[in-house]
């Protein structure tokens, strides 16, 4: 993966010399816990019995899905706004042009925006942990396992969304409307039982559903794995499906580019 | 570190992979192309997508090519705007599939085996874009280095030497930004040049640099890389000087055909033999123009010059027995003509001689 780790670096030194960027997107950090703190203490009554199967703490329930819910974001668009920069900046087909293997590029475009991410989620968390939500540190693991199949679930989406980029050089509002209707729908800000049911059954569509629920019995509860059983088993079905039709549009749509000859066309 | 000892990689790497050479390497084609076609569809108004959603126009851009570049050749593709040498360039690199033909660079076909293909060809596009800006020029080699899977020792070696053989060592450390552009594409070049490639396909490679760097890259391409190093150059140019001057062999693309393949002087010979000259004191004489009525003459130039006097210069639509008549109906009509000489055609205009040939000799065959 010398390829993924030259195109990461690459990313990391482009970053850096955004400085004002970076340092607003980590004190961002700050915006989005200290609100998420005092208003989620302010409901933790209220909301206490609805959160029962999956959390004690509200404040640690919507710390979790506040970090899980960047990650994915993360997961979804990464992809589909590297190519699009990189195939408006030109770069994207002169990389084909090298030996580099597909996967390796895909994965150094979206590897530093993923890190950083990762390294923003975890930030979040040992914020949250110091300002009093609670851990359990022995389901981490399992979460983090969890986690990891939430992400390439949504890294399907990407791949899917990128075929679009490909093609038509745009995700319309597929990305944004995706991912709103994950976070409301996917239970971030509250648990899924709670949505009318009308509209429940379109929540088991998306995987952070599943992957969300999971986590938080595992990290919150300490819950054993076998009870998060079922919802990983429809995870690791939705992640297979999203990735493999994802893979399928996404070279596909690399095909039609090279054929149409629109790789360089911004 | 020079670019010699680069061509010295180049060279090393080829024997690592026991690649047979011939004796004589002009011999060995590096790259052939076969009956090579590609079109692209054409670019539809809002309204023609409303009145007829399902129609499909395409513009044919290459049209049967077929050519063999020898190994250690330095060839050149020249041919007006729009003729197709990019995107000929770039199917040989396999960033296009060709919709009908075929073609083997290195022995690998483009279709069939493309990650062979990339492993030893490297592109230099005409477009400064494909850097990235935000990065040292140093940083940008580091990022293809990676892409080309080299060592980080192998990877330094190279870059400090593509470097320094473009002339940017010293400025490796600035960002690209802050490149001028002939500093751009010479970074482009010591890109390409970083993986060693058995073949390089260049386009427009001067288009930005100015007469001085252009002529020292020329004679950098055709005595270190093509020379020493052995390596196959394909450069695709608008420049017929740049062509004919530096290149072995030129293929002549015209409307996505094959005009004319050869040397500079064969195509001189080809294609200039029919320029003339004609010293006459009556050069605005009417029969000028009645020989070109009957197709005689295809063009003609008045001018004057302060030894000789007048004339004119023409081009005859045929061999030297059209000449003859030409002369023949020129004194017929009382036209002085006290010479009567083949001009020798500047290379500028040989590129525009051959497209009309070709649109010619094609409109001669739908006839």
């Amino acid at each position: 993966m010398r390829e993924a780790r030259a195109l990461v670096r690459a990313a990391w030194f482009t970053a850096a010399s955004y400085r004002v960027g970076m340092i607003m997107s980590v004190l961002g950090l700050a915006a989005v816990l200290l609100p998420l703190y005092f208003i989620a203490n302010a409901l933790q009554a209220t909301m206490q019995p609805a959160i029962t199967p999956e959390a004690r703490q509200y404040f640690a329930f919507v710390a979790i899905g506040a970090a899980v819910f960047s990650l994915i974001s993360t997961c979804t668009t990464a992809l589909p706004s590297a190519l699009d920069g990189a195939i408006a900046r030109g770069t994207f087909e002169v990389m084909l042009g090298t030996p580099a293997r597909l996967r390796a590029i895909c994965a150094g475009l979206i590897g530093y925006q993923l890190l950083w991410a990762l390294l923003r989620a975890a930030i979040l968390l040992a914020a949250a942990a110091l300002l009093g939500a609670n851990f359990v540190w022995h389901g981490v693991p399992g979460g983090v396992a969890v986690l990891t199949l939430t992400m390439l679930s949504y890294v399907g989406v990407g791949l899917f969304l990128s075929a679009l980029v490909l093609v038509f050089r745009t995700t319309g509002p597929l990305a944004a409307g995706f991912l709103t209707a994950s976070m409301f729908l996917g239970g971030v800000y509250y648990p899924t039982h709670v949505i009318p049911s009308w509209i429940r059954d379109l929540a088991g569509v998306f995987p952070l559903t599943y992957g969300l629920r999971a986590i938080r019995k595992l990290v919150l509860l300490g819950a054993p794995i076998v009870t998060v059983a079922r919802d990983l088993e429809t995870l690791t079905a939705i992640t297979a499906l999203s990735v493999s039709l994802g893979t399928i549009c996404f070279y596909g749509a690399l095909r039609y580019a090279r054929r149409a000859g629109t790789l360089s066309s911004y | 570190m020079s670019l010699v000892q680069l061509a010295d990689v180049a060279s090393r790497d080829r024997r690592n992979d026991h690649t047979p050479l011939s004796e004589d390497f002009r011999l060995t084609p590096s790259v052939r192309i076969r009956n090579l076609c590609k079109s692209f569809p054409t670019r539809r108004s809002i309204a023609q997508l409303a009145t007829r959603p399902f129609a499909r126009q395409r513009m044919t851009v290459i049209q049967g090519i077929n050519l063999d570049i020898y190994e250690g050749e330095l060839f050149g593709i020249l041919g007006l705007n729009g003729a197709g040498k990019t995107t000929l360039l770039k199917m040989l690199a396999t960033l296009l599939i060709p919709d009908g033909g075929g073609a083997d660079v290195g022995g690998h076909d483009i279709c069939d085996d493309p990650q062979a293909v990339r492993e030893g060809v490297a592109m230099v596009p005409a477009d400064e874009r494909s850097l990235n800006w935000r990065l040292s020029g140093l940083e940008n080699l580091r990022l293809f280095a990676g892409l080309h899977r080299l060592s980080r020792k192998e990877a330094s070696t190279r870059i400090a030497s593509a470097l320094a053989a473009v002339g940017l060592l010293d400025v490796g450390n600035k960002l690209v930004g802050a490149y001028s552009s002939g500093m751009r594409q010479r970074l482009i070049l010591a890109r390409a040049l970083l993986a060693a490639p058995r073949v390089l396909l260049m386009d427009e490679p001067t288009r930005s640099l100015d007469p001085v760097t252009a002529h020292a890259f020329r004679r950098m391409l055709r005595d270190d890389i093509v020379n020493h190093a052995g390596t196959t150059v394909v450069l695709a140019t608008h420049n017929a000087e740049e062509a004919f001057t530096y290149c072995d062999r030129v293929a002549v693309l015209h409307h996505g055909r094959l005009a004319a393949l050869g040397t500079g002087v064969e195509l001189a010979e080809r294609f200039g033999r029919n320029r003339y000259r004609i010293w006459t004191s009556t050069p605005h004489h009417s029969v000028f123009d009645e020989l070109v009525r009957r197709n005689l003459l295809t063009t003609v130039v008045r001018r004057s010059d302060a030894d000789d006097g007048e004339g004119v210069e023409c081009i005859v639509a045929g061999n030297e027995e059209v000449a003859a008549e030409v002369l023949r109906s020129l004194v017929e009509a009382g036209v002085s003509v006290t010479r009567f000489e083949r001009a020798t055609m500047p290379l500028s205009s040989l590129i525009a001689q051959i497209a009309a040939t070709h649109d010619l000799e094609r409109g001669a065959a739908h006839a």
